[in-house]
């Protein structure tokens, strides 16, 4: 069987797995997790076409994500306007930002623009908590609950959520897939390996690196808008701050930067760890252990497996062949 | 009060704080812009140094009873040395290596760092008292805290004699060798992983007297490190990444700048237009105020 096969059977056995929890009673505690998984899995493919493929560190996507969380859950709480709707205004503001943003930093060495994401979500961040009226500043804005309903996207129980962030992992795989094969994705990946050299041979460097921030930014400010509706609550620490920017770049670094794969794996390994020291750390009562572990996963990585588990999985394929 | 306009006095007074409160940005930066100008390295853990400077200030004060200005050696003994651990065990590797991978690394070292203080001394705010602790100073119509004056001249001492270090010592010239070019500096036969050990040691001692200074007005607690690397790095780029005086002159303008943001429109919005004064310097002038590296 080829590898394309292959991957492509897998890909069907886990999304049929997963789809059929509720139908099989799983408790919903699971669901929760594998909801929560999803949605990492679709954030961190978001996060992997600007920084994998494109390789900008971007420091700062939960800019986005608080844009999508924020524009939904404000829209809808004051203005009725349903998640359908909402999520397209976050959209829109993500890619203003991410086109001022990109604009002004993107000519530059890739360390400014690492340092300009810092600043947006800081600043962000400031404003979400001032603006009390209309974010709910620190303690954050809660959705109001009207009951299940699909036009509202609100459900008590996670399972309504599973279909929709599974849809978003295939949906954001196949952008993935499609950006890799085709010319930009190309041009993509000859800027972040040699700029002069892409430059040379007439890649238009600046739109490259613009227009995969531009796509990243809108991807993740759409899966932004079903984690609202998920966790029905955002506040500016989850949304801007260090912890949630550094889960958004763990799955693709730990799963395999710049691969289609790459996040999925690396979500799923994120979500089981994150859930398992809270697990542990709540039983030794030590709070707040999982950051350590992210930042002994991220120092990990980055020294001994920069290219993650698709990395070592490739290392054992061509060894083996 | 006559000669000017008594408007003017809190317009004034905010320009003063900001020296001073910009003074203690500048030596937070210096290190900072150190290490990159000989190494290429933003080095992200840079403020958890700074925080561990200040417990070293609070361990001196609260257990050992001893003024935190006479701990300041100690401190900057204690950070070179956990510097030099640092270069060995991580940053060696990424000298030349891509920014994404460097800043990483660094942000992992980061949140290991901050984690061990979470450890060891918890997670409430803790603070030391210095002799200046709670005296002001009034010069007219302002006034000044002391310890915030302390704090400035060290930082401007700091800042003094580094540059004096770089511009005026053989060990300085080798230094600057490396950093404007590696391979031309290794064959007239300087050891530039040696080199670059020193800078980074000096670069984390820097830190280490930041915060044991920082610590006599300004409490602590294990996040106190990712909460100051924001400033840090407006000022650096500000004042032109890798240089020293810039580093400095590019804190007190952030100072000015923060200060009268919170005294003429908004206390809690006080960072924000520093934020976006960085994006208008990386825009236009990424060389910074004072010509760092653009390369």
């Amino acid at each position: 069987m080829s590898r394309e096969r292959r991957s492509l059977l897998a890909g069907i056995v886990l999304v049929a797995a997963l789809a059929l929890m509720p139908v099989a009673g799983v408790n919903d505690y699971f669901i929760a997790v594998a909801v929560r998984m999803l949605i990492f899995i679709a954030l961190g493919q978001a996060w992997n076409v600007v920084a994998g493929i494109g390789g900008l560190l971007s420091l700062g996507h939960g800019v986005f994500l608080g844009l999508g969380c924020y524009a939904t859950g404000i829209l809808f709480n004051f203005y009725g306007l349903p998640p359908w709707l909402g999520v397209w205004v976050g959209a829109l503001a993500s890619l203003v930002i991410a086109l001022v943003m990109g604009a002004m930093t993107l000519r530059m060495r890739g360390v400014f623009f690492a340092l300009a994401t810092i600043a947006v979500s800081l600043a962000l961040d400031q404003l979400a908590r001032h603006y009390v009226d209309l974010t709910g500043g620190d303690n954050g804005l809660a959705l109001k609950f009207l009951g299940n309903s699909l036009w509202f996207m609100q459900s008590r129980r996670p399972g309504p959520f599973l279909y929709a962030a599974l849809a978003f992992v295939v949906a954001y795989y196949w952008i993935t897939r499609w950006i890799l094969a085709s010319r930009f994705g190309l041009e993509m990946r000859a800027v972040r390996d040699d700029e002069v050299a892409a430059a040379a041979a007439g890649v238009p460097v600046f739109r490259t690196k613009l227009l995969g921030l531009l796509v990243s930014a809108v991807m993740t400010s759409v899966a932004g808008s079903l984690y609202m509706q998920s966790y029905q609550a955002i506040d500016p620490e989850t949304a801007f701050g260090l912890s949630q920017a550094i889960q958004l770049q763990l799955p693709a670094l730990i799963g395999g930067l710049g691969t289609s794969w790459g996040p999925i794996v690396g979500g799923a390994v994120m979500i089981l760890l994150s859930e398992g020291t809270n697990l542990g750390s709540t039983r030794l009562g030590i709070a707040g252990v999982d950051i350590l572990v992210y930042g002994l996963l991220l120092l990990a990585v980055v020294m001994y497996a920069p290219k993650g588990i698709m990395g070592l999985f490739e290392r054992r394929a061509r060894g083996g062949s | 009060m006559s000669g000017f306009d008594t408007a003017m006095v809190p317009v004034l007074q905010a320009v003063l704080s900001g020296v001073l409160v910009g003074g203690v940005y500048g030596l937070l930066s210096i290190g900072l812009s150190l290490a990159f100008g000989v190494m290429r390295i933003v080095n992200f853990a840079h403020g958890d140094l700074v925080m561990y400077g200040m417990y070293v200030g609070v361990v001196a004060s609260a257990a050992l009873g001893i003024d935190p200005l006479l701990a300041l050696p100690a401190s900057f003994l204690i950070m070179a040395v956990l510097g030099l651990a640092q270069y060995q065990l991580v940053f060696r590797r990424f000298v030349g290596a891509t920014t994404l991978n460097q800043l990483l690394a660094a942000i992992g070292l980061g949140l290991a760092l901050q984690m061990v203080a979470q450890l060891v001394f918890g997670v409430d705010a803790r603070s030391a008292t210095s002799i200046f602790a709670g005296s002001y100073d009034l010069v007219g119509p302002f006034f000044f805290a002391r310890a915030q004056i302390v704090a400035f001249a060290v930082a401007l001492i700091a800042t003094i004699a580094v540059e004096l270090l770089l511009r005026r010592t053989q060990w300085g010239k080798s230094v600057r060798a490396v950093a404007d070019n590696i391979e031309a500096a290794e064959i007239v036969g300087l050891r530039s992983q040696r080199i670059n050990l020193g800078a980074f040691a000096l670069s984390c001692g820097l830190a280490g007297i930041a915060g044991t200074i920082m610590v006599t007005y300004y409490p602590t607690d294990p996040t106190k490190g990712f909460a100051l690397m924001p400033i840090a790095i407006i000022a650096t780029t500000i004042g032109g990444l890798g240089s020293i005086t810039g580093a400095f002159l590019g804190g007190i303008f952030c100072g000015i700048v923060q200060q009268a943001t919170a005294m003429l429109w908004n206390s809690a919005l006080q960072d924000v237009p520093l934020y976006v004064l960085l994006l208008v310097f990386i825009a236009f002038r990424p060389t910074g105020l004072f010509g760092g590296r653009s390369e």
